[in-house]
């Protein structure tokens, strides 16, 4: 199977000189890392900040990549862990051999534990920067947070500026150019205002108008964009949610999403398919899904709602990893036949239920058996003798939907019987 | 208004249904008691025991026709336990039932209550309670395949009556003589077939005529065509295909089935629980008992209300991953 590269990992920077703008940030950052290298830090550990998309994480792999390091990230589940942040910490204070690659620590996302973790991962963190032998970076939208004080007290804090439209269209354009696709300039311009200077999100909308019509006009992004405002919250969340690398950010994209959690079940339904192509990756994915389903029921059924957090967990996380390897995955924006599908089956049975009513009197017998026992029967004289089934339809006085439902493909021949007889 | 009435047609289960006791053919010691309960205008609690299709509900509707006439129904209070929601909605019935005038000949009004061997014992005892409290003005006509499944305290309340099996050349007779009226064509080891196909059940038998008279001449071909295209193989197919490892297709077909016939979750789970047995399925034993035990657990969750494609799809979901396991 062919496995299309989200552009964003594919066009990532792969020297410093590519990451758009931020060189105030560049220079810092250089200057930090430099100083570790010789020895003498200033400060042990970096905190990154900036609004999403910025560059942040490519400057730090960009830099490793040039200056020979290894990047080693926490890809332990959570940050609240403290014994997966101590794990992470041997690491960083074990002597390098005079073999071996040097490293970076990157602690991604840190304002992550903000929210909810308690003292221990902190102090975990500030435990790792004492000891660390390598450089330590941590990124963070938002820096500003009190529980992270004692740590932005012993980092370096280096800025990150949100890019300007101009910065994104410069990067939006040589995306076009390598993947040689038409792009409008002012499609460019219009996707970069509305990423809000966003990067990332820049190049993944591009990507999806790209390869969802061949070309990137003005016209289509105006009508991928109000599609966005209104729509595109399910699909931003479905993205936080399969690409979460640790379990607060899974539980976030659906307790924290703008659409509400049984619309995003929905959407979950539909889609763990299109990320997940493992059938065990699949299984567990819906096994969890399942889970929750259930908890919402037990929930709706007696009013406990203190049980909502399972319904996350199981709904977020639970799907999350269900995977077996992470890999950033970016799957074409699709919304899903649920609700088109939930309509159309509930009016079917409401159909085969109407009758039902209407022949289990005249059959001495339960609706019930009717719907088993008969009605695929009728079915069959329905779709194979349109004349003779105008006239049942008129003998038990069927409505025109129930003789298109039994008639099937034969519904246009049966209702020009019914109409001409019913005269 | 009279071309209309001439084109009118009816399903032959029900245009040639005997509707008073002479016209049944087979049963016979059973119709000539209930004739006596004519004679007398009287009887007590009846209680007709036996498998689909040999005439209970017909009896139960002869017999109240010949004790009150043409507009009998309005005599007869018919229920059918499978479709009530509860003994309770049953009790307001038969309360409601119990107030209305009685005929001026017949001392009692019928209650008729098919299937009541869907009931579970505690609506029975309800429903015993019931049959006590209004026996001056009613009496229960009670219909179940499996006369076990009533309680003993109802059932010494009954007379009761088994009915057996309808007999091979009886059925077909029956089939004949509906085929001659209906000037259809037929040829008569097509008729075996059909009493073969519908094990005795007559409603059956005369839907599968039906059914294959509305193709054409009525063979043996005909017959075993209309039974397999009434009982599609497409759960089967479902479970096959997600079992081969192909949810997404498996997925679809579940989608198409649930529109196509209206199928609700829990009859699709238990379409799919009569499959996981076949022979069709080829996966070792073993799998079928974690598979059976597994759809048991769907089951339960979607009657408990939760939602029928997300548990359908985690069900399907677990079949691709077991096919993948027997593959390797």
């Amino acid at each position: 199977m062919t496995k299309k590269l989200p552009w964003i990992i594919k066009y990532r920077p792969k020297k410093v000189a590519d990451v758009i703008n931020q060189n105030q940030a560049k220079k810092t950052f250089l200057q930090w890392l430099e100083s570790w290298l010789k020895g003498k830090p200033s400060k042990k550990a970096a905190l990154l900040y900036g609004p999403a998309g910025c560059g942040k994480t490519s400057l730090v792999e960009a830099a490793a990549r040039e200056n020979g390091l290894e990047v080693v990230e926490m890809n332990a589940s959570d940050f609240r862990r403290k014994q997966d942040i101590e794990r992470i910490a041997k690491i960083a204070a074990t002597q390098r051999s005079l073999f071996a690659r040097g490293k970076i620590i990157l602690l991604d996302e840190v304002d992550g534990i903000s929210g909810m973790a308690d003292r221990g991962a902190v102090d975990a963190i500030l435990h790792l920067i004492e000891t660390t032998r390598y450089p330590v970076v941590m990124t963070a939208n938002n820096p500003w947070d009190q529980k992270l004080r004692p740590i932005r007290e012993v980092s370096l804090i280096i800025p990150f500026k949100r890019l300007s439209e101009r910065d994104v269209v410069i990067a939006l354009k040589r995306i076009c150019s390598a993947e040689k696709i038409e792009c409008d300039e002012k499609a460019l311009k219009e996707i970069a205002k509305r990423s809000e200077g966003d990067l990332r999100s820049a190049v993944n909308d591009l990507q999806a108008i790209a390869e969802g019509y061949g070309k990137v006009t003005l016209e289509l992004v105006r009508m991928f964009s109000t599609y966005r405002n209104r729509q595109y919250a399910p699909f931003e969340a479905l993205k936080n949610l399969f690409n979460a690398k640790y379990v607060f950010q899974a539980k976030n994209a659906v307790s924290q999403a703008d659409i509400d959690y049984e619309t995003m079940m929905i959407w979950i339904n539909e889609h763990i398919p299109t990320y997940y192509d493992d059938p065990e990756e699949i299984w567990r994915a819906y096994e969890a899904l399942a889970r929750a389903d259930v908890y919402l029921g037990r929930i709706k059924k007696t009013g406990a709602w203190s049980l909502l957090p399972y319904v996350f967990e199981m709904m977020g996380p639970g799907v999350a990893f269900a995977r077996k390897i992470y890999r950033y995955r970016w799957k074409v924006f699709r919304s899903p036949q649920r609700l088109h599908l939930l309509a159309q089956t509930k009016r079917s049975r409401e159909i085969r239920e109407g009758i039902a009513r209407a022949l289990a009197p005249a059959l001495l017998t339960s609706r019930h058996k009717v719907k088993t026992d008969v009605i695929p029967f009728i079915k069959i004289i329905f779709e194979k003798n349109p004349k003779y089934a105008a006239r049942l339809a008129i003998g038990y006085g069927l409505a025109e939907e129930m003789i298109k439902w039994l008639a099937g493909p034969s519904a246009r021949e049966v209702l020009q019987y019914f109409r001409r007889y019913k005269k | 208004m009279s071309s209309r009435q001439v084109l009118a047609e009816l399903l032959w289960a029900e245009k040639y249904r005997p509707r008073s006791l002479d016209e049944i053919v087979d049963q016979e010691e059973i119709v000539s008691r209930l004739k006596k309960f004519v004679q007398e205008k009287n009887m007590p609690h009846l209680l007709f025991a036996g498998p689909p299709g040999t005439g209970k509900t017909t009896a139960a509707h002869c017999l109240a026709h010949d004790l009150y006439g043409e507009n009998y129904r309005q005599y007869m209070l018919e229920l059918n336990a499978s479709d009530e929601r509860g003994i309770d909605v049953i009790r307001s019935k038969v309360k409601e039932f119990a107030r209305t005038r009685i005929p001026g000949n017949i001392p009692f009004k019928i209650v008729l209550l098919d299937e009541a061997d869907n009931m579970t014992s505690d609506a029975q005892q309800a429903l015993r309670r019931l049959m006590e409290m209004y026996t001056a003005t009613t009496r229960f006509i009670l219909i179940a395949n499996y006369p076990s499944k009533i309680i003993e305290p109802i059932q010494s309340r009954c007379a009761v009556f088994r009915f057996t099996p309808l007999k091979k050349e009886d059925v077909i007779a029956r089939l004949k003589w509906i085929a001659d009226q209906e000037k259809v064509e037929y040829d008569i080891e097509a008729l075996e077939a059909i009493y073969e196909l519908s094990e005795g059940d007559m409603r059956r038998a005369i839907n599968i005529l039906q059914a294959a008279a509305a193709i054409g001449k009525v063979t043996v071909d005909a017959v075993y065509k209309v039974v397999g295209l009434a009982h599609p193989r497409e759960v089967r197919q479902m479970i096959n295909l997600a079992l081969s490892g192909n949810f997404t297709e498996a997925r679809n077909k579940l989608r198409q089935l649930m529109i196509n016939y209206g199928l609700s979750g829990v009859d699709v789970i238990k379409q799919i629980h009569r499959e996981i047995f076949s022979q069709e399925i080829k996966i070792p034993d073993e799998y079928r008992i974690i598979i059976a035990d597994l759809a048991g657990e769907i089951q339960f969750r979607l009657v408990e209300g939760a939602d029928d494609e997300i548990q359908l799809n985690a069900f399907l979901a677990r079949l691709a991953f077991i096919g993948k396991k027997l593959k390797v």
